[in-house]
């Protein structure tokens, strides 16, 4: 004899079950959301349909207080900004600085510089690939993979600045002191480490079908939508369109180095990633040009005065960031402070389209769309 | 890089004196791009004229920022950028007194909605037509536009908890 269950008696319910909006909130203090950023979904089942993106809970007032301290000093505040890559930052302020003030920096110094922002992004883009490998679910593999790297490239900071993640090595004019006498054996060392580090993270997560299968065809975004909502570097690049500030506005000496810019095809997580892992072995092939080209010579340009003072003027210079384009504008008006700093970030950027990318998508691939997006939250709140 | 900087920088100018002649705008040169300052009723017309115009087509809108110009008011300054020309620009509006109001970009230029409330917030420029004019990095019933220069920069002290003071003075 059989019984049926009355849950199981399901031939007099008609049309589809009747499901409630249910909100989500995730973070400020949450794992996948990469610092202190809180995001509010609404969910209909699985289905995604609102997010509201809450940030600002990492705002220190940077271009207040760029404003209210002297050129020189406002560095600091600007190396935290980043803090993935914290040379690229000061790099851009740098340069800004020294623009405003036509300041000539030796060529040694440039070559140092550049070899410096490339290994800060490295470092930034294996902290992406690391905790992207763990957003998709590879868990802690990835992670560890990419910390290995992480270490030895800070290692060799340290070795140069004497500081890991914040060294405010540069200073206006040149850097504040010269390489270390074995820095070309050492940095060669740490380039084929990461190498090797870069192919282990590809076999891991490239050739893992689950990965593949998560992250292809997810979101993808057309080159005309990435310029609406303001994407630049490595998400715009992976809608196909090669545009690279260090070769569509060069600065520094990068008009003399011979690299690509790798380029995706349909915009979608899979290319972001992919993109990433393949500026990597570009920005290793720019410091073993470095390494073979750098001129001897001084590092910090001849008189200096001992306070800078800037009478008038203004710049917007945009950089290539490791997120996008990490751009400073500087308004002088005389004296030894800015009258305005501003920057322009491009994780914000990249993060204020949030809400288009994950609407419509299932919870669990919302959290891999905001890893895509790579966003430092130092960055975006300023 | 400089002088090279300069007449890319007034060639640009004269393109866009050339494609849009009813617009009347003041071009100067920064360090970087060339500048043009525009009075805030032809504003948006400028704006119009430089994204949709073929040959100027400035496509990315990059970067708002915000000024507190102490007596002359608040100006906002706009950068933009052409994919197709490879050129690029800078925007400069004083928004007027006492009402600062300045229209939205945002139905021409989807990034320019955060970049907005950013500037609203830190200055106290208004952003007629906004969709969403809600506070983005301050809390959310924070009215202080910290990036004022009327705006004290608060004592270590205060923060500290050492010595008393305001939390933050409203301008």
């Amino acid at each position: 004899m059989s019984t049926t269950w009355p849950e199981e008696n399901t031939t007099t319910t008609t049309g589809d079950l009747d499901t409630v909006d249910m909100t989500i909130n995730v973070g400020p203090q949450h794992p996948a959301t990469h610092g202190v950023f809180r995001m509010v979904l609404t969910v209909d089942g699985e289905l995604v349909v609102d997010c509201e993106p809450y940030i600002g809970y990492l705002h220190r007032g940077l271009e207040k207080l760029s404003e209210n301290a002297d050129y020189r000093q406002a560095m600091g505040w600007w190396d935290r900004t980043d803090y993935l890559a914290g040379m690229c930052c000061e790099g851009a302020y740098v340069m800004a600085v020294e623009k405003l003030a036509d300041i000539e920096v030796p060529e040694r110094a440039e070559y140092i510089r550049v070899m410096m922002m490339e290994l800060s992004r490295i470092n930034s883009h294996f902290m992406f690939l690391g905790a992207f490998g763990a957003d998709v679910g590879s868990f802690g593999t990835s992670f560890t993979y990419a910390w290995r790297e992480r270490e030895r490239i800070y290692d060799l900071i340290e070795e140069v600045s004497g500081d890991r993640m914040f060294p405010t090595y540069f200073r206006i004019g040149g850097v504040t002191m010269d390489l270390p006498d074995n820095f070309e054996s050492r940095c060669r060392w740490v380039l084929a480490s990461i190498r090797q580090g870069l192919e282990d993270l590809d076999g891991l997560l490239t050739g893992n079908e689950v990965f593949v299968e998560r992250c292809q065809g997810l979101t993808p975004v057309t080159p005309e939508q990435a310029i609406a909502w303001g994407f630049t570097g490595p998400m715009l690049r992976a809608t196909g369109l090669p545009w690279d500030i260090r070769k569509a506005e060069p600065y520094s000496i990068y008009p003399k180095l011979d690299f690509e810019i790798p380029v995706g095809n349909q915009g979608d997580v899979f290319d972001r990633f992919h993109v990433r892992l393949a500026e990597c072995y570009q920005s290793v092939r720019i410091i073993e040009q470095c390494l073979e080209n750098i001129p001897p010579g001084r590092v910090l340009a001849p008189k200096l005065p001992k306070t800078l003072r800037i009478d008038e003027g203004e710049l917007y210079l945009p950089t290539e960031g490791t997120k996008g384009e990490y751009g400073v504008f500087l308004m002088a008006k005389g004296g030894a402070q800015p009258y305005r700093a501003k920057l322009r970030s491009p994780s914000f950027c990249n993060l204020s389209a949030l809400k288009d990318l994950v609407v419509g998508s299932y919870v669990a691939d919302a959290i891999v769309i905001l890893g895509s997006l790579d966003i430092v939250l130092g960055e975006v709140d300023k | 890089m400089s002088a090279d900087a300069q007449t890319a920088g007034l060639n640009i100018a004269v393109l866009i004196k050339e494609r849009l002649p009813d617009i009347p705008f003041e071009a100067s040169v920064t360090k970087t791009y060339a500048d043009l300052r525009v009075p805030p009723e032809s504003f948006l017309a400028l704006i119009t004229g430089l994204r949709n115009d073929p040959e100027l087509s400035f496509d990315l809108l990059r970067n708002i920022v915000a000024l507190d110009m102490e007596d002359d008011g608040l100006e906002a300054k706009y950068h933009l950028y052409s994919f197709a020309h490879s050129h690029a620009v800078q925007v400069t509006v004083a928004a007027p007194i006492p009402s600062f109001e300045l229209p939205t970009l945002t139905h021409l230029y989807p990034a320019a909605n955060w970049h907005e409330r950013e500037a609203a917030e830190m200055v106290g420029l208004v952003f007629a037509g906004h969709p969403d004019p809600r506070n983005l990095l301050l809390e959310e019933d924070l009215r202080i536009h910290p990036l004022r220069k009327a705006h004290p920069l608060q004592k270590p002290e205060i923060l500290q908890g050492i010595e008393d003071g305001p939390p933050g003075v409203e301008v």
